[in-house]
């Protein structure tokens, strides 16, 4: 089964060419010009994976992103066209699970698309993991505290899945890019941040004062606390 | 110690301050001035009182010879106790008593005379006839009438006193040759002249001390504005591009401020203008390459789509396909550098400092170059210290100046042997790159580090530099407060250096590694 990718992007030769690339690699592609409409768009596609472009006319990649994320864990990758922090930091505030930053690679652009549409790293496994007062079902892609059900990503669902299985070792953020991003060689410790904190924002009774996910200075992140 | 101390404030305050020097130098002045006139002042007073007292004591004195002349003229005494009366109505007569302005008289009898006498010398009660000087003794007996006299040194109540002895002969009838001494206390005269004198003292003090606080409130007053403008230009020159003096009247200091408010306010728009046009052209060229780089999405994937395709093309097709597809990396290159300088000018450039293994990412460098070493044949020796060479840096920027170092080595260096070498010291660490290729001539070392240099256009270039590398690394070296150095000799080769202080603020004066490098045998492989 082939997957559906939804192109967001104005530039319609870049737009046209990305379908190209894509429909060369044997995915589905769905096209959207604008920030405006985009989430209908979304909604009536359903695609498997978002390509998102940061500048838009009408309303920015940035609030698109969040209004997908809003309704949907689907992943989302932002196209950027600036490597400086600010830009990038908050599409990924905003809920991206990740960034290209233009002008790109085809390989590398297949290669991440296909990273966030593998299956679940861990998840071959079966049961539930215990990380504090939190149930993670594998099969079931759910965590829980008590019965309350809470709503992650895919991609959070796996950074925690990743940090839980192993409850206090410690992760460096080039191990979580490579576990959990399916990365290799890769310093992109923003990324690796960012998401942290959003997920710290979803589990933790106080995200400044994590308990479940804690910072090893100098080091990276790891489950649990001590 | 402690005079050192002071002596060595009181020098350091008069470097320091221009009013200091000024009221010091107005106060000895002065004071040198005052000592000249109050000495001459004291010296012409005292002349003066002294030669009064002197004529009125020569007047005196020669009335009371006359007179005593006189008394025994007229009298017409026969017998010794007679005489002996009349003489001894004598001192009474002349001598006046007290401590000041006292006179006293003698009456002696010349020595040498043949008659004995009986008749005593009639004296004032309290003079002591040491104090009339034998020299003068002589020349009143050979003076022949006339009065003489001679300043001396009084005894009075265990005190000195000035004085005047005046004398003149006498001829007593039935006595014979008589000296005639009449002795003045100058006293009085010496306190009136110790007074002037200490008057003058206290007043030229007090004058001098008023003087030191006059020129003190008058420096004071004059050095104001200009301390005035040392400090807002201080203010000016740290940044604080709006601060004024203030204008106030018509005269020199007004001139002053207006002049240096009208220097101030140009500074000021120049600098503002500056800025906002290297910020528009900093903008400009940051927003060109974001435009390009959409555009340049389109052609790379295009340019790739038809490489990937290229066996499928007939030769002269693919050829080109080849061609673009190369090219197209180089523009990108390109893009990425020009923005990375612009970020530099624009002065938008942070370091991301952090403790780092210097061997560490001299690894990674070497790890992400080696592929192109390999296709050009090079050995990278490397040459490390045991152990972590820890040092505050930029990694990710480091790493790429070490790429770009190793990348020319490679490009340049004929593919011989590339050695690299760290070092460490106490407050630095080095790095040096070594090629022996081609190298450079002097004049092309000397213009390395300039943009969109190129050695020889025409040399064969593989890795498509932008001619950016080394003016990027420059910056990046000047980021880290560091040393970026190069050697080099035609045919010979080419090393380049890098030093980086170990800790942000830390001081060095010297690398850890030698430049040129020392040739060294040992060799490790990579
Ligand atoms: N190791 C070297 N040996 C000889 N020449 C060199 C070496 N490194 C740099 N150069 C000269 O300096 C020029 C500028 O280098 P660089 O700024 O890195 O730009 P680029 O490598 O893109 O040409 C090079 O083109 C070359 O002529
Ligand atoms: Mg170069």
């Amino acid at each position: 089964m082939s997957h559906k990718i939804l192109v967001v992007d104005d530039d319609n030769a870049l737009r046209e060419m990305v379908g190209i690339v894509l429909e060369s690699e044997g995915f589905e592609v769905a096209f959207h010009d604008a920030g405006s409409g985009a989430l209908d768009k979304f909604n009536a596609e359903v695609p498997d994976l978002v390509l998102l472009d940061v500048m838009l006319p009408g309303k920015t990649g940035i609030e698109v992103c969040r209004e997908i994320r809003a309704v949907s864990g689907t992943p989302i990758i932002m196209l950027t066209a600036k490597t400086e922090s600010d830009d990038v930091v908050l599409g990924l505030e905003a809920g991206a699970d990740d960034y290209v930053v233009k002008p790109f690679d085809p390989g590398v652009l297949t290669a991440r698309i296909r990273a966030r549409l593998r299956p679940l790293a861990g998840s071959s496994a079966e049961g539930t993991v215990k990380i504090g007062p939190l149930t993670l079902d594998i099969e079931g892609h759910e965590v829980r505290r008590g019965s309350e059900k809470i709503s992650l990503t895919p991609l959070e669902f796996s950074l925690l899945l990743a940090l839980a299985q192993k409850p206090n070792l410690v992760f460096s953020r080039a191990m979580l890019l490579e576990k959990v991003w399916g990365y290799r060689h890769n310093d992109d410790t923003r990324l690796v941040n960012v998401h942290v904190q959003r997920l710290r924002s979803k589990i933790e009774d106080d995200p400044d004062n994590p308990k479940i996910v804690t910072t090893v200075r100098g080091v990276g992140y790891k489950a649990g606390q001590g | 110690m402690r005079f050192r101390g002071v002596a060595s404030w009181a020098i350091s305050l008069f470097r320091r301050y221009l009013q200091v020097r000024a009221v010091f130098s107005t106060v000895v002045i002065t004071g040198i001035a005052l000592t000249i006139v109050g000495g001459f002042l004291s010296y012409s007073i005292g002349g003066g009182l002294f030669s009064t007292r002197q004529a009125q004591v020569l007047a005196e004195s020669e009335r009371a010879v006359v007179e005593v002349q006189n008394t025994f003229a007229a009298s017409s005494v026969s017998n010794e106790v007679a005489l002996q009366t009349l003489m001894n109505t004598i001192v009474p007569s002349i001598e006046s008593t007290g401590t000041t302005n006292s006179r006293r008289v003698a009456l002696i009898r010349s020595p040498g005379q043949a008659t004995g006498q009986v008749l005593q010398s009639p004296i004032s009660a309290d003079l002591d006839t040491k104090v009339i000087p034998a020299n003068l003794r002589v020349k009143v007996r050979a003076s022949a009438g006339k009065l003489l006299y001679q300043s001396i040194s009084l005894p009075v109540a265990g005190n000195e006193h000035p004085g005047i002895v005046v004398g003149a002969p006498i001829q007593i009838p039935l006595a014979g040759n008589y000296e005639f001494y009449l002795v003045f206390d100058l006293n009085s005269e010496q306190q009136t002249l110790d007074f002037v004198q200490r008057t003058l003292f206290f007043g030229g003090l007090i004058l001098l001390f008023m003087i030191g606080a006059i020129s003190f409130f008058v420096t004071d007053w004059l050095v104001r504005p200009v301390r005035l403008a040392a400090e807002v230009s201080e203010q000016l020159s740290e940044g604080a591009l709006d601060r004024r003096l203030p204008e106030r009247g018509e005269d020199i200091i007004a001139i002053l401020a207006r002049s240096f408010n009208k220097m101030a306010q140009s500074l000021q728009s120049q600098i503002t203008q500056l800025a906002s046009l290297s910020k528009m052209q900093q903008r400009f060229v940051s927003d060109v390459s974001h435009e390009l780089r959409t555009p340049l999405t389109t052609i790379k994937l295009a340019g790739d789509m038809i490489f990937a395709g290229r066996d499928t093309l007939s030769p002269p097709v693919k050829r080109s396909a080849e061609l673009m597809h190369d090219q197209i990396e180089r523009f990108e290159a390109l893009l990425n550098d020009l923005l990375e300088i612009s970020r530099y000018d624009a002065g938008a450039v942070i370091a991301d400092l952090e403790m780092q293994d210097l061997n560490g990412v001299v690894g990674m460098a070497i790890a992400g170059i080696e592929p192109l070493a390999m296709s050009k044949g090079s050995e990278i020796l490397i040459e490390i210290p045991q152990g972590p060479v820890d040092a505050e840096m930029d990694s990710r920027r480091i790493e790429r100046l070490l790429r770009n170092l190793l990348a020319n080595a490679i490009e340049h260096g004929e593919g011989k042997p590339i050695r690299v070498a760290v070092g460490v010291s106490e407050s630095a660490v080095a790095v040096t790159v070594t090629d022996e290729g081609v190298g450079m001539t002097r004049a092309e070392v000397d213009r390395v580090f300039d943009r969109f240099w190129r050695a020889d256009p025409a040399r064969k270039r593989t890795t498509g530099g932008t001619g950016l590398g080394l003016a990027i690394s420059l910056e990046d070296t000047h980021l880290h407060d560091g040393w970026l150095q190069v050697w080099a000799k035609p045919n010979e080769g080419a090393s380049f250096r890098l030093t980086l202080p170990r800790r942000k603020g830390m001081i060095f004066t010297q690398s850890p590694l030698p430049l040129p490098p020392k040739k060294s045998k040992k060799r490790s492989d990579a």
